[in-house]
């Protein structure tokens, strides 16, 4: 009920902020968030493991809150400086398009239609989603063709519904599909049996596991169904701001690869080792006047949440509950599909 | 000159214009400025989406969809879901209705503290908790080798209720339809021909009968008339399945409805003036016959407004249905939105299914209270 007055909600929203004149204008998102001293980052509404979560204290906290934290630091000099929008899938494409919020840092698919029909752009990759299935432990299945005749689950309204499709089509295996708007019906529905398997991203699956009344009753088959890059979003023609957030991811993957953590960027700042360090370090200026920021941008950032690695296993990695192995999600020189790009 | 100016009619006429042209000039407005600014942002808009294919199949659907299906075919899978539980919601919650309504009234003490203890539980609670509820229920039930069986031919498990179904092909379904139309004009034309009660009875019959020599000749030979639903792997086959999600949403609108159509028929029982009842006593009428001839009658027509307003309303409740999971109108409208994005037209999209399947709901809900109506006075 509450998703769905939701969702009417920021379809009424959208319908009536884009018949007021003047409604967020492209392009000058930057500045306006330098104005307001806050940016208005996405949340989930409930909790998506890992992600996007609210702990027992009320605080947000996941990988992708940890990015907007990273985000509002690089801009505003603060990790505190941001506003958590608690926002379901379907209404996060409303809301940025309204200007309720900024950005979407929601573990979002980059694909063609939302990059060109929904007037959106997106970040390079900040995150690998792999797309796994994951079964029932006492049916014993051992590849995903064992599952034929089952019941699938997924989140409505996600790119998994129609990744699914693709692959279980494709390989001529019958099933039986059904999707949940909420994660919390969604993942009841799964724990009372009434799915025989739950399609979906790696990190949401083994999350969804752990939580489990019993997690061993909960088995991930180990067939990757596809890949899926997953983008920071900013509106079409928010350039200036775009460039700000590939250029903190990118800060942030150099830092690992660099090595510099959350507890030894002083020391680096003090001694840079490489020209490279000097300027990601803002000792060498020039890295934040070409964005429109200060110089100590990264080292900000850094300092304020660590480099990527850090981030990773402090919410769903080694140092998480979750325990999720880094996988393709590692630096392309330990086996990963991500790097950072030439700071020159 | 001034007299017709002055004329109050002239007046009201002239203000009536100029608020309806400022509503229109206020609607022009907003959909202009709306535009411009969706342009500004580079959003594609239009109905052209409706054309594309969806990449994402149904749970749920009366018509056959798949993940090629476009985005208006599984649209109108939904609206046709939505009618389905509606409908069927409608009938329930008033045959269940009936039945409270009448324990309500009842003289007896046992039979009016059940009834009122319905309604109080059936009322009181919020209808997305009963849906939850009775969907936990249903989930909750065995897994389907283990299902409660009733002789081997149906089962509940969670999965859902699987029962033995009728084998039917297009063509049956068009010789059932055909045979129908035929015994409604038969009977139409009877009424006209001043046919006997005998006499009509004996023409449905023979309509029937051939319908049934038509379906047992057209099909193919030796196709089951009947599919009996068996266990193979990790699911049933054959037969029809009602799955936990449209069981949960029907069990749990139907009985809060229910509720509410109770304490309406009870009101339309209760505005019957006793007097009435007395009088048709001491013609020797039996008690049920009272009730048949004179109190249902004039019952319906003090219950019909409010049963009208309750029976939109139970439609418009079956979008609880996107809780659970069920592929209702509101939750294929909520996918599509998230899947293409064209938030604007489908949210008109959602409206306009819902005015027209209410309007149809409360124009023949108007209809037949005109038939019903007291033609002049007493």
């Amino acid at each position: 009920m509450t998703s769905k007055i939701v969702t009417l909600a920021a379809g009424v929203a959208l319908a009536v902020s884009a018949a007021l004149p003047a409604t967020a204008q492209a392009g000058d998102t930057l500045s306006a968030i330098q104005e307001r001293g806050s940016l208005l980052c996405t949340g989930h509404n409930g909790s998506y493991l890992g992600f996007a979560e609210v702990d027992d204290q009320g605080k947000w906290q996941g990988f992708d809150i940890e990015f907007c934290r990273a985000l509002a630091t690089a801009i505003l000099g603060s990790p505190d400086a941001v506003q958590i929008v608690p926002i379901s899938w379907a209404q996060r494409f409303p809301a940025i398009q309204s200007g309720d919020i900024d950005v979407i840092i929601k573990v979002t698919g980059w694909t063609q239609s939302r990059d060109t029909e929904l007037g959106l752009q997106f970040s390079l990759p900040y995150f690998i989603g792999p797309f796994y299935v994951m079964a029932q432990s006492e049916l014993g299945a051992e590849s995903i063709a064992d599952l034929e005749g089952g019941v699938f689950c997924a989140n409505a309204g996600t790119t998994v519904e129609r990744v699914l499709a693709d692959y279980l089509e494709s390989n001529g295996i019958e099933y039986q599909p059904l999707s949940f708007e909420s994660g919390e019906e969604l993942r009841a529905a799964l724990y009372a049996g009434r799915c025989d398997a739950l399609a979906g991203f790696g990190p949401f699956l083994a999350a969804t596991r752990v939580n489990a009344p019993d997690p061993d009753s909960l088995t991930i088959i180990g067939e990757v169904i596809q890949l899926e890059p997953e983008g920071i979003v900013v509106r079409e023609g928010d350039d200036a701001l775009l460039d700000v957030v590939n250029w903190m991811v990118s800060a942030l993957l150099l830092a690992e690869q660099e090595g510099i953590t959350q507890a030894n960027v002083d020391e680096f700042r003090a001694s840079p080792p490489s020209p490279t360090i000097e300027r990601l370090l803002g000792v060498s200026p020039g890295v934040g006047e070409r964005l429109g920021l200060s110089d100590d941008w990264a080292y900000n950032v850094i300092s304020a949440v660590g480099n990527y690695g850090e981030i990773y296993d402090r919410t769903v990695g080694e140092g998480s509950r979750y325990k999720l192995p880094r996988g393709l999600n590692n630096l392309w020189n330990n086996g990963g599909l991500l790097y950072p790009l030439v700071l020159d | 000159m001034t007299a017709f100016l002055r004329s109050k009619r002239v007046h009201a006429t002239i203000l009536q214009c100029v608020f309806f042209a400022a509503l229109v000039a206020l609607f022009v407005f907003l959909g202009t400025t709306g535009q411009r600014n969706i342009e500004a942002q580079g959003m594609a808009t239009g109905f052209g989406f409706l054309e594309r294919s969806t990449g994402w199949p149904m749970a749920f659907s009366m018509i056959e969809t798949s993940s090629r299906s476009t985005y208006a075919q599984v649209l109108w899978a939904g609206l046709l879901n939505t009618l389905l539980v509606g409908v069927l919601t409608l009938v329930f919650a008033t045959l269940l209705g009936l039945v409270v309504a009448f324990l309500r009234v009842s003289t007896n003490l046992l039979a009016r503290f059940a009834g009122t203890t319905f309604v109080e539980i059936f009322r009181n609670v919020p209808a997305i908790l009963q849906v939850v509820f009775w969907y936990a229920v249903l989930t909750h039930t065995p897994r389907p080798r283990d299902a409660y069986t009733l002789g081997e031919v149906a089962f509940l498990s969670n999965r859902g209720l699987v029962l033995p179904a009728p084998v039917f092909s297009g063509t049956d379904l068009l010789t059932i339809l055909a045979a129908l139309l035929a015994a409604f004009g038969v009977l139409a034309a009877g009424r006209k021909l001043n046919l006997t009660r005998r006499g009509r009875i004996l023409v449905v019959a023979t309509v029937i009968a051939l319908a049934v020599v038509l379906w047992l000749t057209g099909r193919v030979p030796d196709a089951p008339l009947v599919s009996v639903p068996e266990l193979a792997g990790l699911r049933f086959v054959g037969g029809m399945t009602l799955s936990p999600e449209f069981l949960g949403l029907l069990v749990g609108l139907s009985l809060f409805g229910a509720a509410y159509v109770g304490e309406i028929i009870r009101g339309g029982l209760l505005s019957v003036e006793k007097g009435k009842l007395e009088a048709g006593a001491a013609l020797g009428l039996s008690p049920w016959q009272v009730n048949r001839l004179i109190r249902i009658p004039l019952a319906c027509r003090a219950m019909l407004p409010s049963l009208a307003n309750q029976y939109i309303w139970l439609m418009k409740a079956t979008t609880l249905g996107l809780v659970i999971g069920f592929s209702d109108f509101f939750a294929i409208v909520s996918t599509s939105i998230n899947q293409s994005g064209q938030t604007l037209e489908l949210i008109g999209i959602l409206m306009a299914g819902f005015l027209l399947l209410n309007y149809a709901l409360g124009t023949s809900m108007n209809l037949v209270n005109r038939r019903l109506k007291l033609k002049g006075g007493h």
